[in-house]
């Protein structure tokens, strides 16, 4: 073997895999088709937001890496829906685009036991018994040997870009597809379709007009997503708003016959949750106005992103319609807006590890699996990398739980559901986020971390302090009184902060800002994340039954013929996971409630339970090689 | 019973009609290959065979060993994907004598099928997706329910109707809940700034759903029917008001012989509501002669009571202050009382007030005084019709009620500006507590306790 394992991709999702390959002690080749794009922000220039933001602390508390390189890269920083409550607010900022890849670039470099070449991967390589990974070729012919793959390759897979009547085979603008290996899979078997997302265009600085715009700072105070350290000191930038108007929606109206997305040359499904500017306009005839955000690129360039107005439509069009909007009439444009369509395979094709059913060895991440955004394809790496590690050791899986982790939620959707368009984390997916705050990510997760060997021993010594501090503001908070009653009962009434019981309670002052806010949600909200905690044992009483890989579902009397096709296809791992996919009915459900819960059906009526015949998988599915 | 022990390949057999004689009855057998094996008992195996389903065969069953007729029957084919259990499946109506309804029983038998367990026939039209779990409650009901609109309330939900109920307040629950969730998944400055609580509609909901909850007692109390105990002294008349209470319609009245004193007990229906009522022997002798035992029963039966007809002879004033000074004249106080002044035709006095004046004899005054037990049972709900959804059992109270409880915490949060992510735990809870109800989220307790509760033949 040349290696013990081969990442294909050099995004966001297979940065964090390669590295999590590497540090478990394995030794990894990441294989990218542009040194020079590794860790790229294709689309927006910045990191976080609702949901994802969880996402980026998920990543770090396990030990992944984009948290480091947001910090030491963000030049605007921001926590969003403040007022909607403490389990949905969450940290969003701005990236200096150049400083990122730079980051991400070097970190992968000074990774002991990982290698980087340049190449484009065309195919897998098989052991002889067809299921088995051991290898990929590339399009310079190399064959290179490994025990697991990990498979992150974004937008690239037979990429092609869209700008109006221009089409060419490109995985971003600038940067050639990825093109065979798509192929190569479909022919192994696999359900591969397409997708389609978009970016607007990028202007120049200079040429708008800020004064016509409205401003937007950041906060005042950078917070680190990473849990390692306690602060983040970097120069800040502002944003700028504008509107599209009357005359905007006009000029799109008259030529939206030359969108490749209406002239029907695009067929992959784009996410309708970030529609292009043209299909607001079509889809939303009474808005007058759509919000942009202006958002810089960096600090050393001029390059400004328009947030909000991706569209495919011709450049002259684009020229045209910028040149409506108040502050950009004179914009002079530097890239142009342009849709890109590639392949992705069918999520439900993998075990909850990530690993694909098909072949043993090779695990999906990214946007390959049908998901868009950075944050992501980060945590898909990650937990990728993580697993294809647990493999190569022989060791269990790790699969996180929807009550654990918004990744959990995330990769449970993608396995369990598929997806027909774009996959986005959403705060919505999340049945019960309120043990989801992006602030408790290193409690639920860091431990996790640290048993694979993954996280470092500082991170849990960290944690450790942080969790007595906190113990010891809720022992101030419920022993201290004000007026008869105690500091604790004070802050359950919902106009009490903890801030304003700093002059009576001085000693708080000696707890970080951070420590005193944590234990003030936890005791404010103490009710409510009990009654969660009731929500989250019933959900949990359906997951602990098992269904074995193997089940020979066809064995099972009454299930309907939709149900049984689609949980032969998923291979649900608990009568949970069964109820969450669509199709399965609740008659189907409690059949397999009851026959899971006999131990498999008595021999008489049973073939079900000895998955010896009939079934094509076969083998716990534990990991074990 | 447990639902673990179901073994659905086995053929089963069990008789749909109660047992007792009557002029027909009907044996349900069902499992995949149970015709051709009924086949070989009957006179016409051919066209048996060969019926399509939904169709009727009519022949003798005789014993295969000894040919010997055992009955003369119609037999009704179902085919798999049809009938009551979604598999194949007969339908044998025989003549209703019990002797005979046992000879055909162990023909079945001696074929080599077996009794069903209680609750098996519908556990298996729901393994075969025949019904959901409110429709196979509702089987369970038509199978007990004692009077005829309670059957026609059981049937409508058998439709789907209770269902269909629920799917609509879900959709309004879903309608706030998006509008909740919208906000917390885009940003203050992505989506323009607040959208206003739907106030109103969680209020719609939450009344919608507490009139559903209403229908319970409606539902109970056809479904399940009342008590009344008759208590009072020595001749004030209890027997006599109880036969006439039973005059009204067949009713079948049992001696129940306690260890130390009898009490009578029998069923009737008054007004479309099963009713038991109690003639309390025990409490027609003076107090200090009743052995402890005797009035610990009756204890007992007055605790479990819905109503208590409390009689009064008119004609002994005397006899009337003992008792009212008694333990037993201390119900004058119970709300579930009602006290009858009998005797009407002989008294002179007048009936004290708040008193129902009755001639138990003549039946003079028997009419208003059936309204008035009528309209205390119902509590002043009024007769349902047959097309209103009423919710009968106590697992679909209890989701309700925790479904209403937590639109009225997400009514109280929303006022009290909690922030949106605490509201829509509360708006979670309401339609996980739907969903129990409807199936759609649902838990092995659930199902196990429901179909233990089915009778056998259903
Ligand atoms: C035009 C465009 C618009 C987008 N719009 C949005 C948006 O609106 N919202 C949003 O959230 N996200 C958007 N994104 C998506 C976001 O950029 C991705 O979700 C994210 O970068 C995915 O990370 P990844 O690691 O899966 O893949 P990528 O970041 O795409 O990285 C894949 C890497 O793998 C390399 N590679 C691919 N195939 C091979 C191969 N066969 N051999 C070797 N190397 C290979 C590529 O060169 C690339 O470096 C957009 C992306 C593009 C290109
Ligand atoms: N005149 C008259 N006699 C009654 C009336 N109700 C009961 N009786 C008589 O009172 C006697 C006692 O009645 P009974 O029902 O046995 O009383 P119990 O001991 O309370 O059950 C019987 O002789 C009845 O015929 C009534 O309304 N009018």
């Amino acid at each position: 073997m040349d290696y013990d394992a081969i990442v294909i991709g050099g995004g966001h999702a297979g940065i964090e895999a390669a590295l999590a390959l590497s540090r478990m002690g394995w030794r990894t080749l990441m294989i990218t088709q542009s040194l020079d794009a590794i860790g790229r922000l294709s689309c927006n220039p910045a990191v976080g937001g609702l949901s994802k933001g969880n996402l980026v602390r998920e990543v770090d508390a396990l030990g992944g890496e984009m948290a480091h390189l947001i910090d030491k890269s963000m030049i605007q920083f921001r926590i969003l829906n403040r007022r909607r409550g403490p389990a949905v607010q969450a940290p969003r900022a701005q990236a200096d685009k150049f400083t990122y890849h730079r980051l991400a670039k070097q970190t992968l470099e000074g990774q002991k036991g990982l290698a980087l070449f340049q190449d484009t991967v065309n195919d897998i390589l098989l052991e002889p018994d067809g299921r088995t990974i051991c290898g990929v070729t590339t399009e310079r012919g190399h064959q290179i040997s490994a025990r697991v793959v990990v498979m992150t390759t974004g937008t690239f897979m037979e990429g092609r870009i869209f700008i109006g009547e221009y089409m060419c085979s490109s995985g971003r603008l600038g940067e050639p597809a990825a093109v065979g290996l798509g192929t190569a899979l479909r022919e192994k078997g696999f359900m591969v379709g397409r997708l389609k997302t978009g970016t607007p265009a990028r202007v120049r600085k200079s040429s708008l007009d800020f004064d016509a715009m409205v401003e937007q700072p950041g906060d005042e105070i950078m917070m680190p997503f990473s849990f390692d350290y306690d602060l983040v000191d970097r120069p800040a930038m502002n944003c700028h708003i504008t509107w599209t108007n009357e005359e905007t929606h006009r000029i799109i109206r008259a030529n939206i016959h030359r969108s490749p997305l209406y002239g029907g040359k695009i067929v992959g499904k784009g996410p309708r949750y970030c529609p292009s500017i043209e299909d607001k306009v079509v889809r939303f005839p009474d808005r007058d106005k759509h919000q942009i955000f202006v958002e810089p690129e960096g600090v050393g360039t001029e390059e400004m992103y328009l947030n909000g107005i991706s569209s495919s439509l011709p450049e002259d069009v684009q020229v045209a319609y910028i040149h409506s909007i108040r502050g950009l009439e004179k914009a002079e444009i530097m890239r142009p807006a342009y849709a890109v369509e590639y392949d992705y395979l069918d999520p439900t094709q993998l075990y909850p590890s990530l690993e694909t059913k098909r072949v043993d060895g090779l695990f999906i991440a990214g946007q390959t699996n049908g998901t868009s955004g950075y944050e992501e394809a980060a945590c898909q790496g990650l937990m990728a990398g993580i697993n294809a590690a647990q493999k190569l050791k022989g060791e269990p899986m790790l699969v996180l739980s929807r009550t654990e982790a918004y990744t959990g939620v995330l990769i449970d959707d993608l396995v369990t559901k598929g997806t027909k368009e774009p996959y986005r984390m959403f705060t919505s997916r999340a049945e019960y986020r309120l043990n989801l705050r992006h602030d408790t990510a290193d409690q639920r997760l860091t431990p996790k971390g640290y048993a694979v060997g993954l996280q470092r021993a500082e991170a849990m010594d960290k944690l450790r302090v942080k969790m007595e501090r906190i113990g010891a503001v809720k022992e101030l908070l419920a022993s201290r009184r004000i007026e008869g009653k105690t500091c604790a009962e004070l802050i359950r009434q919902p106009e009490i902060t903890i801030d304003d019981l700093l002059p009576q309670v001085p000693e708080l002052l000696a707890f970080a800002e951070t420590e005193r806010y944590q234990a003030e949600l936890d005791v404010k909200y103490e009710g409510y994340i009990r009654r969660q905690d009731r929500q989250v044992d019933r959900f949990v009483r359906m997951e602990q039954i098992p269904i074995s890989v193997d089940f020979n579902y066809d064995a099972v009397d009454g299930i309907s013929t939709e149900a049984r096709e689609k949980l032969k296809l998923v291979r649900p791992l608990s009568v949970g996971q069964a109820g969450r996919i669509s199709g399965v009915r609740n008659s189907d459900l409690a059949i397999l409630m009851v026959v899971m819960k006999r131990g498999g059906m008595r021999s008489k009526g049973c073939a079900a339970c000895d998955g010896s015949d009939g079934s094509d998988e076969s083998g716990e599915y534990d990991g074990q090689e | 019973m447990n639902i673990t022990s179901y073994d659905h390949k086995d053929l089963i057999y069990a008789l749909a009609t109660p047992w007792g004689s009557s002029a027909l009855a009907i044996i349900r057998i069902s499992g995949e290959g149970c015709i051709t094996l009924l086949a070989t008992a009957f006179s016409r195996p051919e066209a048996l065979l060969s019926a399509r389903t939904n169709r009727i065969v009519h022949g003798v069953l005789s014993d295969p060993a000894s040919g010997k007729a055992v009955d003369e029957v119609v037999l009704a084919v179902y085919r798999a994907g049809h009938g009551y259990t979604g598999e194949e499946s007969v339908e044998i109506s025989c003549h209703g004598s019990i002797p005979g309804i046992e000879a055909l029983l162990e023909l079945l038998k001696n074929l080599g099928m077996r009794p069903a367990e209680p609750g098996e026939f519908t556990f298996r039209a729901f393994m075969h997706g025949r019904m959901d779990l409110t429709q196979a409650e509702a089987v369970q009901e038509i199978v007990s329910s004692r009077s005829r609109t309670a059957q026609s309330l059981a049937l409508h939900r058998l439709g789907g109707a209770l269902f269909t109920e629920l799917q609509r307040i879900k959709s309004l629950v879903l309608d706030v809940l998006s509008v909740v969730e919208v906000q917390l998944d885009y940003a203050e400055d992505e989506i323009g700034g607040d959208v206003t609580f739907p106030l109103e509609t969680v209020v719609s909901a939450k009344s919608q759903m507490d009139a559903l909850l209403a229908t319970y007692e409606v539902g109970r109390l056809y479904g399940q029917g009342a008590r009344i105990v008759l208590a009072g002294s020595t001749n004030a008349g209890k027997s006599t008001l109880f036969n006439l209470l039973l005059k009204e319609e067949r009713s079948i009245v049992s001696e129940v012989h306690g260890t130390t004193r009898d009490f009578i007990e029998a069923q009737t229906v008054i007004g479309g509501i099963p009713i038991r009522i109690y003639d309390t022997a025990g409490l027609r002798d003076s107090m200090d002669s009743i052995e402890a035992e005797g009035m610990r029963r009756t204890e007992q039966l007055l605790e479990q009571s819905d109503l208590i007809l409390l009689l009064l002879d008119g004609t002994e004033p005397h006899d009337n202050a003992d008792m009212l000074g008694s333990r037993i004249g201390k119900l004058v106080h119970d709300p579930r009382c009602i006290i009858v002044w009998n005797k009407t035709d002989l008294s002179v006095g007048k009936a004290p007030h708040g008193s129902f004046p009755l001639s138990a004899k003549r039946g003079k005054g028997f009419e208003e005084l059936q309204a008035e037990i009528l309209a205390r049972l119902r509590k002043g709900s009024a007769r349902p019709m047959d097309d209103q959804v009423v919710i009968e059992n106590s697992r679909q109270r209890d989701a309700l009620v925790r479904a209403s409880e937590a639109l009225a915490a997400c009514m109280r949060l929303a006022q009290a500006a909690v922030p949106l992510d605490i509201v829509a735990i509360e708006l979670n809870e309401a339609l996980e507590a739907m969903g129990s109800l409807t199936g759609e989220v649902t838990s092995a307790d659930v199902l196990e306790h429901i179909f233990s509760g089915f009778c056998v033949g259903k």
